[in-house]
């Protein structure tokens, strides 16, 4: 066995897993060195049996492709899917953002409509090379490297996309939350004794109605309110599940329904704060409206939010 | 895509599995690697060598085929032999084969 074929079988092997290596060596060789034979029987000298038997067996790398049984595609059936489907989401989101983005600043910009036109399309077109580029090399990496691929293409339901992050509370959402929840209710808290209007007595005037916390209602209120935010907290730390969406989704529906109740009856102005601050007689009826839309905005927000995770479950 | 390249994809297809079927039938008496290649393109199946050898091996992963290495002689080579489920394969695909003769052949005659 010369170099030339020792050349041949190591850059063969060195395209299959190792533990195959030992024995397709030998058949190979066996192979080669039938082959050889043949034409040196048929009269061919030996170099030229030998490079005519190589010739025959072709490229190693469609051999060793043969002997591990890998495909010689670049995007093959099991991948194509994922494939389109990314490729897909990518091209339908970002290139119209892209060009929305950059069709607006140039549009800002006031240049001409027809460089606006120009550069907006060519963001677009450059965006979309580039997405189905680098997405095709990925896949194309993945598919030749068994180590990054699922060992089981098989479907199930197991693996359908983690739901996104937007079902999520967002961080900045709950922060947010959390700052108006307790600026609220320190406000509500000190309303009795901090007050900006004071009765005959020097005492100070409640902004709220005295029957909120007459009635205990005020406390009921902050409790649902807190419940909501621990509710908020949850859903941004643990995982989705039914019994923990339906419990936050009523603590919500109390909670808003609790203030409409409260404002719908007239007993969340004080109509004494009113008259001392001399507002229009009106003002605590529009206080009243404003907080029953906000609290129903609320509820449809919970409701269709509830709905919209539930499917992607 | 020029005229003959149409035509060897249809080939392709269209002989696909026949090799399987003709290396099964052959090995029902044992034998090595180069020696099939040579039979196969007696009995006028065209084969490439770099398809025969990864072929052989993928059907004895699949109980098609067993192997063994004969050392009696001076170049050790891999005797391959068809199993009792390659032999019964080989009989299904064969039958099927012949249907589809028939099929044709009544095709052909009806137009």
């Amino acid at each position: 066995m010369t170099s030339l074929s020792d050349r041949y079988v190591d850059t063969t092997l060195r395209r299959l897993p190792p533990r195959q290596r030992t024995d397709i060596e030998r058949e190979l060789r066996a192979a080669i060195a039938d082959a050889v034979d043949d034409r040196l029987a048929a009269g061919a000298d030996a170099d030229e049996a030998e490079v005519a038997a190589l010739t025959e067996l072709g490229d190693p790398a469609r051999l060793a492709a043969g002997y591990a049984d890998r495909p010689l595609h670049l995007i093959g059936p099991g991948l194509y899917l994922d494939y389109t489907r990314l490729l897909t989401t990518l091209l339908a989101t970002v290139v119209p953002a892209v060009a929305g983005v950059v069709g607006f600043t140039h549009g800002v910009q006031e240049l001409p409509v027809l460089t606006v036109i120009g550069d907006t399309l060519s963001a677009a077109f450059t965006t979309a090379v580039q997405i189905a580029f680098w997405t095709t090399v990925v896949f194309a990496m993945i598919e030749r490297t068994p180590a990054l691929r699922l060992p089981d293409r098989a479907w199930t339901p197991d693996s359908l996309p983690a739901p996104p992050p937007s079902r999520r509370a967002r961080w900045g959402e709950l922060v947010a939350e959390s700052v108006a929840l307790v600026l609220v209710s320190t406000f509500v808290l000190l309303a009795p004794v901090v007050s900006p209007e004071t009765d005959a007595n020097g005492e100070p005037i409640n902004i709220f109605d005295p029957w909120l916390w007459d009635t205990g209602f005020v406390y009921v209120f902050l409790t649902l309110a807190a419940a909501t935010l621990a509710f908020s907290f949850v859903r941004y730390y643990v995982r989705w599940t039914l019994p923990l969406a339906i419990a936050g989704a009523l603590v919500n529906v109390a909670a808003a329904v609790t203030l409409i109740w409260a404002a719908a009856t007239d007993h969340m102005i004080n109509p004494a704060f009113v008259a001392a601050a001399g507002w229009p007689a009106e003002a605590a009826n529009w206080i009243n409206v404003g907080l029953i839309v906000i609290a129903i905005g609320t509820l449809l927000h919970t409701v269709t939010e509830s709905f919209r995770q539930a499917r992607l479950h | 895509m020029p005229e003959d390249e149409l035509l060897s994809t249809h080939l392709q297809e269209l002989r696909r599995g026949t090799v399987v079927l003709a290396c099964l039938l052959i090995l029902e008496r044992p034998n090595y690697g180069y020696a099939l290649l040579d039979l196969l393109e007696r009995h006028g199946f065209a084969v490439d060598a770099n398809t025969l050898y990864p072929l052989l091996r993928r059907l004895e992963k699949q109980g098609l085929l067993t192997s063994d290495w004969n050392t009696d002689e001076a170049r050790p080579r891999k005797f391959y032999r068809s199993t009792e489920r390659g032999t019964a394969l080989a009989g299904a695909l064969g039958r099927d084969w012949d249907q589809l003769d028939t099929a044709l052949r009544t095709l052909k005659g009806e137009s």
